[in-house]
């Protein structure tokens, strides 16, 4: 046996007494071991003790929704430890970030990590509802899940425009302005929404501090418990979604025609069927080893790719808040440009009813298109009509992010990035 | 559940009935109650703003054919010979401070433009630039209230 010194250290600590008691089942040696072990752990039970080989193929998920989820926590991480720094005060929140930047230990890197995290997040948030559209995979058993999606969508939205404003420079303090002015247009409420989002009429200290709020604990509670449904749901729809999969939904129906005096296992309870009923057992291997390292490689890659960020680019920061000079040309981060080149024709039509629209089109989408056809597969051929008309709206929104992003100079006016920027010119 | 009062399953006794709504209606209000005392508490009963009245200085102070923007106010004070008026500086799209140009006033955020009535020429802002209130006060001192809208006609003539 050429067993490596530190597994041999591991194994003889598992055998212990205290060992043991903490961990159950060692490193597994076993098939029955390999099941146990995600069984019996708190952190793996989410995850079934097999798995079909379709659901561990990179090339079918890209494993976009990981990503996501591993920038999740990434973001919980160095966030809590910025908060350790951080003042939530129009006074002192600046110079906080001054502090990160030049004095504090590492405040450098954790801030940028902090934000590359969330561009990357928004991103792969972005790139993993594509993949889901494109395979089919929001359809019957499920259709709430892609809901769930869309909420976690918006709600990593909510957060970076929360988070971009705290540092409470110049882009801070004129994307509140903007922000909530466009929750102002929302009908019947908007005068109301914009005053209880600014906690009065002028964008201030009581502007920032529920900002804050909603920052650090309202939005990541909520997306935190929205996530463990998300997952949980995953897992009680049998995995990811695959072109083999066996018709849904058997069961339930047949289970309303039982006889309901009688006291039922938790097997004749659950939904679907065992994993050998109908499925060639050659399909499904163990989740440990192939699953779980497979998740934590990723994982690796996913924190070495924000670290390499981190290191070589700083996050921008720019002045100080000046609620009378808005920056020339002032614009969002690039995820929101779209949206601002739509807002700068009209701010009611475009900050509110496009947007609106196409949220209500993304929720109701998977009780709209009820086909069983082309699940499981990129572009089904038999999707053609549905990913025409996503395509052309991902094309629609990745041109105005284009357009807002490098054709639009001072004073919202058209620029050709190729050429030089005109000479701003502003008197008062 | 099955007393000899109800002869099937699906049918609710009187009793049954009226603590099923008694049940239902208590729980819906207070959970409405919680909500909107929650709302209510997160709606501020006082503000820490600046004044929306606030004191200028010595008409003189503002030489004739001026414009001059009021920082801290994010207002442009107008003199045109003996007549003073005061032009809000916040864009009416999405409340960004305009500057002033040649002939008028561009908003940097999202392109709107405004002649010097502060009606809009271009661009996405839906309405004209608003016109406040300019009084003199007794110590011979220019006031402004932002409270009060007047029409782009109105003057402080002097």
């Amino acid at each position: 046996m050429n067993t490596p010194f530190l597994k041999r250290l591991w194994q003889g600590f598992e055998r212990t007494r205290v060992g043991r008691s903490i961990f159950r089942v060692g490193l597994p040696q076993s098939n029955l071991e390999r099941s146990q072990a995600m069984v019996s752990s708190f952190l793996l039970h989410v995850q079934p003790a097999k798995v079909n080989r379709h659901s561990l193929r990179a090339s079918y998920s890209l494993g976009l929704g990981l990503v996501s989820l591993y920038l999740f926590l990434i973001l919980i991480g160095t966030g809590v430890l910025l908060m350790f720094y951080y003042v939530p005060s129009t006074e002192r929140a600046y110079n906080v970030m001054k502090d990160l930047q030049f004095v504090v230990s590492a405040g450098l890197v954790l801030r940028n990590m902090h934000r590359w995290a969330a561009h990357l997040m928004v991103l792969f948030v972005v790139l993993h509802l594509c993949r889901v559209y494109y395979t089919g995979a929001y359809k019957r058993p499920r259709e709430f899940n892609w809901v769930i999606g869309v909420g976690l969508f918006l709600l990593t939205l909510g957060l970076s425009f929360t988070g971009y404003l705290l540092p409470w420079d110049q882009l801070a303090f004129w994307a509140i302005t903007v922000g909530t002015s466009i929750a102002g247009y929302a009908p019947v409420l908007g005068p109301k929404l914009k005053y209880l989002l600014l906690g009065g009429n002028v964008v201030g200290q009581e502007a920032l501090i529920r900002f804050y709020a909603l920052h650090v604990i309202v939005l990541p509670a909520v997306a935190g418990l929205a996530v463990a449904v998300h997952l949980w749901r995953v897992r009680k729809d049998g995995g990811l979604s695959r072109p083999d999969e066996p018709a849904d939904l058997v069961q339930q129906v047949e289970l309303s025609q039982l006889p309901v005096n009688k006291t039922y296992g938790l097997m004749e309870l659950a939904r679907g069927r065992t994993p050998q009923v109908d499925q060639n057992p050659e399909d499904q291997v163990f989740s440990w080893p192939h699953l779980v390292f497979r998740e934590l490689l990723l994982f690796l890659l996913v924190t070495a790719m924000v670290l390499f960020l981190a290191i070589f680019w700083n996050a921008p920061l720019e002045e100080l808040a000046n609620p009378i000079h808005p920056p020339n040309p002032a614009k969002a981060p690039w995820y929101f440009l779209g949206l601002q080149e739509l807002v700068s024709y009209s701010a009611f039509w475009g900050g509110v009813v496009v947007p609106g629209l196409l949220v209500l089109a993304l929720v109701l989408l998977p009780y709209l298109d009820r086909g069983r056809r082309g699940v499981g597969r990129w572009f089904a051929r038999e999707r053609a009509v549905a990913n025409s008309v996503f395509s052309l709206c991902l094309l629609v929104a990745v041109v105005l992010t284009l357009i807002g992003s490098l054709f639009r100079g001072p004073n919202w006016g058209w620029v050709e990035p190729w050429k030089s920027t005109p000479a701003i010119t502003e008197e008062h | 559940m099955n007393s000899p009062t109800s002869p099937r399953s699906d049918e609710v006794s009187r009793r049954g009935f009226v603590q099923l709504t008694l049940g239902w209606l208590a729980g819906t209000f207070a959970l409405a109650a919680s909500a909107a005392a929650a709302v209510r508490f997160l709606v501020p009963n006082v503000l820490f703003e600046p004044s929306l009245r606030f004191k200028l200085g010595k008409p003189d102070d503002y030489p004739d054919g001026s414009v001059s923007f009021l920082e801290d106010e994010r207002v442009f004070l107008v003199r045109k010979g003996n007549t003073f008026r005061c032009l809000s500086a916040v864009c009416t799209h999405l409340g960004c401070t305009v500057n002033r140009a040649d002939h008028g006033y561009h908003c940097p955020c999202h392109g709107s433009v405004f002649d010097e009535q502060g009606v809009v020429k271009s661009g996405p802002a839906p309405r004209a630039l608003e016109w406040f209130l300019v009084a003199l006060s007794k110590d011979n001192r220019l006031l402004v209230d932002k409270s009060q809208r007047v029409n782009a006609d109105k003057y402080l003539v002097l």
